[in-house]
């Protein structure tokens, strides 16, 4: 780590977790709570083997506010009733941060994401990589996600995905 | 070939579901279909726009090898080290101008010669580098789009699109000259043929969607271009206007040069299906796993005379619209596993909609009938040489 703030830390680590929290619970306002009240809040999910060969396309693109909004949409009302449910658990751990200014930082931190689908209750791995963050901290010191890459390794991925990663 | 014996049905609107499940069956679609007197898509020239540039697939199994040599030839090899077969290429894509094989230095050039290979005086008297060059299965080219066949035998290429031809061309943006945009990959859990029963066909009720689309009506073209049963769809697509539940319009934002068909798919027997929705340009490479997995590589595009706010506007449409996580396809996926799942179950899986005599075969159809399927699936039957009861 290059800060030794551990107070820092701790709040990074507590939002990492909020937004696993949000996800496992498959509570989808929560998960855009934890996301700035910006216009250029952003979550990209895309495979590194896309990244590493300059491609940008995505499994999901929203670079703006009104698309993490639209997020919600999906999964709680356009697709409701449509799909297989699946669980997840998302493990994720803390590799690096740093400032960038007075209220922004960067993040890094590992993922791995257990899926078990209800109707065959096998539990397999849905995905790994890395997320790949930009915090805002405002006045209060309290931080949210300003933009997210979840970048898989995965490739190929053994399912349809319904939830962000 | 191996007699496989398979009750089928009198009627063209039934498939018998242990079609979709049995091992046996699937081991032989493998040698008839797949190995046998088809084409299939594997890339198109704009994922390799620059001399070296390779990519690599695996078709039914099959490792291909599919590069761009230093002169700007695109050129496809089975990705195997002619001499004792080791698989020569592992990335999945990359630049390379020679390729080398660790296993005994066997090094080839982007044309697929063999260049050097060292200590070749212990090797059987007479030994000649120009005697192992990579060796390559057919492949022809269409508007950029890069078929292989592993049969001597199939017709040329054209013959074998038939009349699919000029819709293929058109949602290839009428020239072929596409820039790739990236990739969606995913495996599903369902056979093969499930997997291209459902995903060019549109089961409109399932797509909560397809309202913001006005594409419930059916009130576009869809038909047959071959024996085969290649299917194309044409069809208006306008955008539903009044209050949408989306924030950001732009997802379904129609900027194209082609709004009289602002939607067409070619789906081609067995496996390929291709779409241009929107500003969406789609090709799919799907290859089965094995009987109950199919892995499908979704690649997208933009057109090279695209500027830069319209390559922008297709990387955000492309990325949330389709594919295995897309607001309007999402749900397909879903259906594709469910119906391997009710496939294990006695009895015939019975096409409905669309059909108006069971006892024949059309060519026409409406834009959201299932009926469109069913001379791919007449040819399906013949080729595999199951024989339809007279009763």
């Amino acid at each position: 780590m290059m800060q030794t703030d551990t107070s820092l830390e701790a709040a990074l680590n507590a939002l990492l977790l909020a937004d696993a929290h949000a996800l496992d619970s498959k509570d989808m306002p929560g998960w855009l709570g934890n996301y700035a009240d910006e216009e250029a809040a952003a979550y990209y999910c895309r495979s590194a083997e896309n990244s590493e060969h300059g491609l940008a396309l995505g499994f999901m693109y929203d670079d703006c506010r009104a698309r993490l909004e639209d997020r919600v949409t999906f999964v709680n009302d356009i697709w409701a009733g449509t799909f297989q449910d699946y669980r997840t658990r998302h493990f994720v751990q803390l590799t690096s941060f740093n400032r960038v200014d007075a209220t922004t930082l960067e993040m890094r931190s590992n993922f791995s994401v257990f899926m078990t689908p209800k109707d065959s209750g096998i539990t397999q791995v849905l995905a790994a990589g890395q997320y790949l963050d930009t915090v805002r901290q405002d006045k209060n010191g309290e931080l949210k996600l300003l933009s997210r890459r979840a970048e898989l390794d995965t490739s190929v991925l053994p399912r349809y995905l319904v939830y962000p990663i | 070939m191996t007699e496989i014996n398979l009750s089928w049905p009198k009627n063209y609107n039934e498939v018998p579901k242990e079609a979709f499940v049995r091992k046996d069956i699937y081991a032989e679609e493998v040698k008839r279909i797949f190995h046998g007197t088809e084409w299939h898509p594997v890339a198109h020239e704009s994922e390799l726009p620059n001399p070296g540039d390779f990519k690599t697939f695996r078709l039914a199994g099959v490792p291909l090898l599919i590069g761009r040599d230093v002169e700007g030839v695109v050129r496809v090899f089975y990705n195997a080290c002619s001499h004792r077969g080791n698989q020569l290429e592992t990335a999945i894509m990359g630049n390379k101008t020679e390729f080398e094989c660790p296993y005994h230095r066997w090094l080839f050039d982007s044309k697929g010669d063999l260049v050097g290979c060292p200590n070749p005086r212990e090797f059987l008297p007479g030994f000649n580098k120009a005697d192992y060059p990579l060796a390559q299965p057919r492949f022809d080219i269409y508007f950029g789009l890069i078929f292989v066949t592993l049969s001597a035998e199939t017709e040329p290429l054209l013959e074998y699109l038939g009349d699919s031809q000029n819709c293929l061309r058109e949602l290839l943006a009428g020239d072929g000259r596409l820039k790739l945009l990236g990739y969606q990959k995913v495996r599903y859990d369902t056979n093969w043929k499930s997997y291209t029963d459902n995903d060019g066909y549109h089961a409109p009720l399932l797509h909560q969607a397809f309202k913001m689309l006005n594409w419930q009506g059916g009130k576009g073209r869809q038909y047959t271009a071959t024996h085969r049963g290649h299917i194309c769809f044409e069809s208006a697509l306008s955008v539903a206007t009044g209050p949408s539940v989306l924030k950001d319009k732009s997802l379904i934002e129609f900027k194209g040069q082609d709004p009289a068909v602002g939607s067409r798919i070619v789906s081609l027997f067995p496996t390929f299906v291709s779409t241009k929705h929107l500003d969406v340009i789609n090709l799919r490479f799907a290859t089965p796993i094995d009987a109950e997995t199919v892995e499908v590589h979704y690649a997208y595009f933009a057109h090279q005379d695209d500027d830069e706010d319209m390559v922008r506007h297709r990387l955000r449409q492309s990325s949330n619209l389709l594919g295995p996580c897309g607001l309007i396809s999402m749900e397909d996926a879903s259906v594709f596993h469910r119906i391997h799942i009710g496939n294990h179950t006695p009895g015939s899986a019975i096409f409905q909609k669309g059909v108006h005599d069971p006892l024949k075969l059309e060519s026409e159809f409406l834009q959201n009938d299932e009926s469109g399927n069913l001379p791919r699936w007449e040819y399906y039957r013949s080729v595999m040489g199951f024989e339809r009861a007279t009763v």
